[in-house]
């Protein structure tokens, strides 16, 4: 009797964890749909600039600015970690500090100063259990990152960047490449590669601009604005991303609170047959000892 | 676009898609002053400064606080690139107020303080144009 109860009571539990995982895995897939139109809005935006910098620099040819000079010798590396606030959400956070730890382990290995920030409180806490103290932390970036918060960061890595008081900057975070597929990637941002998409073919049309002020000026001006659009991509990636792995990490938990539930009413079903059966023998045994 | 001339104008920020509209004029706040647009204007690609973008259609004026950014001109299409973009009937002004009052104190405080004043004339203006 007291097996078949444990094993109820078993199964009560996990229906409720089933019940609570489902939920998540409804939320997580709202909000992914919300963040990835997100993501796809903010796409127009890079695209134009992109489109912009690919008309001008046909015009311009190739121009000199602060933010794309590679500093030599490179002694203040900057990362930046993207992970979530909250766990719950599968290997998330373990790949992005997995990769992120080996950089961090590169710029040891070459006796450089790494300059540590932080997003997220998976990040926070792991950096911290790792012995290391971040310079800046940030915890207010959710599922919905705002550019004026972004903005803030990118344009002190700018400042930053112009008076080579850091030489390069990498972000550490989980890449969207498509709705079945994330990558954890260091990128670097800082020096700036180019804001040209590269797989495109540039300037299929010539079309004949009149620039105000003239196109140098404006390809300069450029730099600083895609820079800030690809950190603030960066953030809506993760965001994005995050959403994913959780929806993914939460579908698997209740298919297999499902399991568990099936595999928990077999065994109880098994002990409470095995009692009746031991209960009905125990009778018969009685009635025939009384004959 | 055919017989009836008008301009599509396009406001892009990095968050959204602002603005998509067929319009007969637009003014844009470049950064050293004010550009119209009508339909047929040759290509241009420009910078923009902090200030007031109004479109006209018909007799229905509307304005936009743009802090900054590009705008490009190409075959009746006005593409403008910018940081923030919003509407003059939204600009919060009790917030503008607010940072001219007491500006954030460091390096960003001259800017904050002009942006906020642009944002105010903005929208006084369009209140004025309403009533």
């Amino acid at each position: 009797m007291a097996k078949t109860r444990a094993l109820v009571k078993r199964r009560k539990a996990i229906r409720n964890i089933r019940k609570i995982t489902r939920t998540m895995e409804l939320i997580a897939t709202s909000r992914f749909q919300k963040a990835m139109k997100r993501a796809q809005d903010a796409e127009a935006f890079t695209r134009k600039i992109a489109e912009l910098a690919a008309d001008l620099s046909a015009t311009a040819g190739n121009v000199k600015h602060p933010l794309m000079e590679t500093h030599d010798p490179i002694k203040h590396n900057v990362l930046l970690v993207l992970c979530s606030n909250r766990g719950l959400c599968g290997g998330y956070n373990g790949s992005i500090l997995r990769e992120a730890m080996s950089r961090v382990r590169g710029i040891q290995a070459e006796q450089k100063t790494l300059h540590l920030e932080l997003s997220g409180k998976r990040a926070i806490a792991w950096f911290k259990f790792q012995g290391f103290t971040p310079e800046q932390a940030f915890t207010h970036f959710e599922d919905k990152p705002k550019f004026d918060e972004v903005e803030v960061i990118a344009n002190r890595y700018i400042e930053a960047y112009s008076a080579h008081k850091i030489d390069r900057v990498d972000v550490a975070y989980m890449k969207f490449i498509n709705p079945g597929r994330q990558a954890a990637v260091v990128e670097t941002l800082l020096p700036l590669a180019g804001v040209t998409d590269e797989n495109k073919p540039a300037a299929k049309s010539q079309v004949d601009y009149e620039f105000l002020p003239d196109a140098a000026g404006i390809l300069e001006e450029i730099l600083p604005t895609a820079f800030r659009t690809r950190l603030f991509k960066c953030f809506l990636d993760a965001a994005v991303s995050e959403q994913i792995a959780r929806r993914v990490a939460m579908k698997a938990a209740t298919e297999n609170a499902g399991d568990m539930i099936k595999s928990i009413t077999r065994q109880y079903n098994r002990a409470r047959q095995a009692q009746i059966t031991k209960e009905i023998a125990e009778v018969i045994g009685g009635a025939a000892a009384l004959e | 676009m055919n017989g009836t001339k008008s301009v599509q104008v396009v406001v892009v920020t990095p968050e959204r898609t602002v603005l998509d509209a067929a319009v007969d004029f637009v003014s844009l706040p470049m950064y050293d002053g004010e550009l119209g647009v009508l339909p047929g204007r040759a290509p241009l690609i420009g910078r923009l400064g902090a200030g007031e973008l109004r479109t006209r259609k018909g007799t229905v004026t509307e304005r936009f606080f743009i802090d900054g950014g590009f705008a490009q001109v190409r075959a009746d299409v006005v593409t403008v690139l910018t940081a923030r973009a919003i509407k003059a009937e939204e600009i919060d002004q009790q917030a503008a107020n607010n940072v001219l009052q007491n500006p954030p104190p460091g390096e960003g405080r001259q800017k904050a303080q002009d942006r906020a004043r642009i944002q105010l004339r903005v929208a006084r203006k369009a209140a004025e144009s309403a009533v």
